[in-house]
């Protein structure tokens, strides 16, 4: 890629950064921050946006990121509040600037049409209406811009004789900044034929000379064509460290000093004879020169070889840096420890590792086939291999994890704008953003959430009105947390609204055939109804949630990340959804079951528990569908085996063993296999890449003894199941 | 011999500009995100750079703490310091040259300038 390209990429990324954080600083400050570092990490996101989308000529980016900057800067400095409303509109501008880099990225040069108005509103806020036009100037050219410097015979004329004559004395100043006369000099000399006179008058004897001080004076004589703006460009930047005069040639100031002034290719021709002419100013300057530069002056002059050591001699200098370094040794550079790594890289590295794991269980396996004693050499050596190898494999993994962050990041303007959209204020309260979990779950998670938060404002807060009917602050709360727990990550979204109205669901749940009328259900079973497909309780379809998706679809979604999401709620106090996800997508804690000779693995995460059916257990339906009763309740049993076409007819119940475990809408029902292996890890192998998508089947992985396991997919052995039995039935 | 120019700025799309603009040029680059990190870069670093050019908004430390800073180090304060930021305004340049910048440069730079600029302070 072209190396602009890659920076512009670079540059996009880091603006999706700042913009997180300057939306995180922004809410803090609306909860109450006052730390000033928080407004200064804001004003920097939006300075940082403003300073790449210059290098970038980004105009609409630089004009709204200005504005926003310059309101930014008077709540820094204090002049403008942070009030709430200020906050506010902050914040939509934050989206605003959002929106404008995601248009910059893509090209598209749109107008934005909340754009404008939201810059006349923060210019109002910074009481800058009329500094616009100084900020347009402001961008318009970014030239290294001489001061302007009101010159005394300024006016020049442009037909005046060709050449200046420049008289200058630096100050210590000059010095103490690191820049130095000799560069300035030679810096003139480019611009024309120069004549340069020095002024050593003012040098005291040397046990008198201050290396600190400013002794020496030049006059140079530039002819030429260069104008009088470019040689006072040359010392832009020691203007107001030294005295300078230009003034053109034959005009009025004479160097009233100028008797043993000398010249200085002359006086260089004395100390150097063949340096190099290019060097040839520095001479003398770098024998007075007050600190002593870091490299060893390469031309210290036989003329003035008596003078004493200058302040820091290099040596010294190197000295002290030398002890410096190891006086700060431990302070070393571990700030910003980290690299970019490409995901391809690393996603490889998880496969490599994921067949070292499977390859070490083959040797494990071979090795006690063979029959060595669990204390030989051989077999102590693999225990150790096989805990390096799990390290290896939780370091790896390790890589791919993020905080969740990046993700709980997106909600805020989502709340924002549903509660803008349902006229509902909301609070949103985030928790654990530091929980890490891999990539791809973190990817995957940012529909179902947005999705569920979309739900909480939408159906699960009630309007002001309920609120304040009920006794509670207008403004509803929706919390976002998570944690890790047992080795999953566990995601809440919890609101405190009415919680489910049991009695519509169950009615709509009834009255669109996904229950029957007669249907004895708990709370908790109801409450799970709404992960039914088809199942929508929005009265009204409205614009935010009701698109045809309902909690069906999280919960696929969440399913296919090997997770599981649970509701519960709690009448007029609110409703909490629970999503436990593995923290990696790359493995699998399985169990290992045999149906009809084969191996088949169950994830365990679906799996309630497991039991061995007694005959008088089991019912059967009519045709192949049978249930089984446990604990009083029926569920469905189902012959994995016959779903799966291994066998035509099915294994008697009581010969085989029953995984009890919990598919979609929470229904649960028992899978018959012939026996239980036992329980494992698995690495997961995708099927689709190698072969194809088999229904009922999500997967597959290499065994110990290297044979090849499919991964059960539980939801569609149980969808497509109940479908028989309802034909049977 | 190239020289080393040591950059200081906490945005990575600046510093990535500022690499590409001075290894183009020839130099050896070495960065830093932030005033402290400078500071700790520039004990580390083998080779001390002849030129820093440095942004201004930084976090931890910004431009002006970092230019004192090394002003107020006899190892370091020969090094000429350029300041790159977006403030075009007097007030920002005066207070980094009270600082003991050494010259500054304007955002966004033109990379000839930049290069220009850093041949202009060092020697």
């Amino acid at each position: 890629m072209d190396p602009l390209a890659a920076i512009r990429e670079t540059f996009f990324q880091e603006c999706e950064e700042q913009l997180a954080e300057l939306e995180s600083g922004l809410l803090a400050m609306e909860g109450g921050d006052q730390d000033p570092e928080t407004i200064n990490a804001v004003f920097r996101a939006v300075h940082s946006i403003k300073g790449g989308a210059g290098a970038f000529s980004l105009e609409a980016l630089i004009r709204f990121a200005h504005v926003f900057e310059t309101a930014l800067d008077e709540m820094r400095s204090g002049r403008l509040a942070p009030s709430n409303d200020v906050l506010k509109s902050m914040l939509r501008a934050a989206d605003v600037l959002a929106d404008l880099v995601r248009a910059a990225h893509a090209g598209d040069e749109a107008e934005h049409p909340g754009a404008a108005t939201l810059a006349e509103e923060l210019r109002t806020m910074s009481g800058a209406a009329g500094a616009e036009d100084e900020s347009e100037e402001d961008w318009g050219d970014f030239e290294f811009q001489p001061m302007a410097v009101a010159v005394e015979g300024a006016e020049a004329p442009a037909a005046a004789p060709a050449g200046f004559k420049v008289a200058f004395k630096p100050r210590a100043d000059l010095y103490a900044k690191a820049n130095e006369a000799a560069l300035l000099l030679r810096e003139l000399t480019r611009l024309g034929h120069a004549e340069v006179e020095l002024d050593a008058h003012d040098v005291p004897p040397l046990n008198e000379i201050d290396p600190e001080a400013a002794y020496l004076s030049w006059t140079v004589t530039l002819t030429g064509d260069a104008d009088e703006t470019s040689i006072r460009e040359v010392f832009e930047f020691v203007d107001g460290d030294c005295e300078l005069e230009v003034t053109p040639l034959g005009g009025s100031a004479e160097s009233e000093g100028g008797e043993p002034a000398f010249d200085l290719s002359s006086l260089l021709a004395r100390v150097q004879g063949d340096a190099p002419a290019e060097a040839a100013p520095e001479a003398p300057v770098e024998a007075f020169e007050p600190v002593a530069p870091p490299p060893p002056a390469p031309v210290v002059a036989p003329v003035v070889a008596a003078a004493p050591p200058p302040a820091a001699p290099p040596a010294a200098a190197n000295e002290t840096a030398a002890e410096g370094q190891a006086a700060g040794g431990p302070r070393k550079t571990e700030a910003g420890a980290t690299i970019r790594v490409d995901l391809d890289r690393v996603d490889r590295l998880i496969d490599l590792v994921g067949e070292l794991v499977i390859n070490q269980a083959v040797l494990a396996q071979r090795v006690m086939e063979a029959g060595l004693a669990r204390a030989s050499a051989v077999a102590m050596g693999l225990d150790e291999l096989e805990q390096l190898t799990r390290e290896i494999q939780d370091s790896v993994m390790a890589i791919r994890a993020q905080p969740v962050k990046s993700v709980f990041q997106r909600m805020p303007r989502l709340v924002r704008e549903v509660a803008a959209m349902t006229g509902k204020p909301v609070r949103l309260v985030t928790e654990g953003e530091g929980t890490e979990v891999d990539k791809t779950v973190i990817e995957r998670l940012a529909d179902p959430l947005t999705h569920m938060i979309r739900n909480a404002i939408d159906h699960g807060l009630e309007n002001p009105e309920k609120r304040a009917a009920a006794g509670k602050p207008a403004e509803g709360v929706v919390k976002l947390s998570a944690a890790h727990r047992s080795g999953r990550i566990v995601i809440e979204v919890s609101d405190d609204g009415g919680g489910i109205n049991r009695e519509r669901v169950k009615g709509i749940a009834i009255e669109k055939g996904l229950i029957s009328a007669e249907a004895t259900l708990s709370d908790e079973e109801i409450d799970n109804l709404i992960f039914m497909p088809g199942f929508s309780t929005a009265a009204e379809v409205s614009d935010i949630s009701g698109r045809g998706v309902g909690m069906d679809v999280v919960r696929r979604s969440i399913q296919a990340l090997g997770g599981r999401i649970t509701i519960s709620s709690r009448p007029g106090k609110g409703s909490t959804f629970t999503m436990s996800l593995p923290l990696t997508l790359a493995v699998l804690d399985g169990m290992v079951v045999s149906v009809n000779n084969q191996t088949l693995v169950a994830p365990i995460t679906a799996i309630v528990e497991t039991l061995q059916p007694k005959a008088e257990d089991v019912h059967s339906l009519g045709g192949h569908a049978r249930v089984i009763s446990i604990r009083g309740g029926f569920v469905p049993l189902i012959d994995v085996g016959m779903a799966l076409g291994y066998r035509n007819e099915p294994l008697p119940a009581t010969q085989g063993v029953a995984l009890l475990i919990e598919g979609e809408g929470g229904a649960r029902a028992a899978l018959l296999c012939d026996a239980i292996q036992g329980q494992r890890q698995v690495v997961i192998k995708s099927l689709e890449a190698n072969y194809r998508q088999v229904p009922g089947v999500a997967a597959a992985t290499i065994l110990g003894d290297g044979r090849v396991a499919l991964i059960l997919d539980i939801d569609t052995i149980v969808t497509v199941s109940r479908g028989d039995m309802r034909k049977a039935g | 011999m190239s020289m080393t120019v040591l950059t200081v700025d906490d945005s990575r799309t600046m510093r990535e500009m500022l690499r590409l603009a001075l290894a183009d040029a020839g130099f050896r680059v070495v960065q830093a995100e932030d005033g402290i990190h400078g500071l700790e870069v520039l004990q580390a670093e083998p080779e001390m750079p002849q030129v820093i050019v440095t942004d201004i908004n930084m976090p931890r430390m910004d431009g002006f703490g970092f230019i004192e800073e090394v002003r107020g180090d006899q190892r370091y304060r020969a090094i000429p310091i350029l300041v790159l930021t977006t403030e075009s305004d007097a007030e920002k340049k005066n207070r980094a040259r009270m600082a003991g910048a050494t010259g500054w440069i304007v955002k966004p730079f033109n990379p000839v300038k930049l290069v220009d600029a850093i041949r202009r302070v060092a020697a």
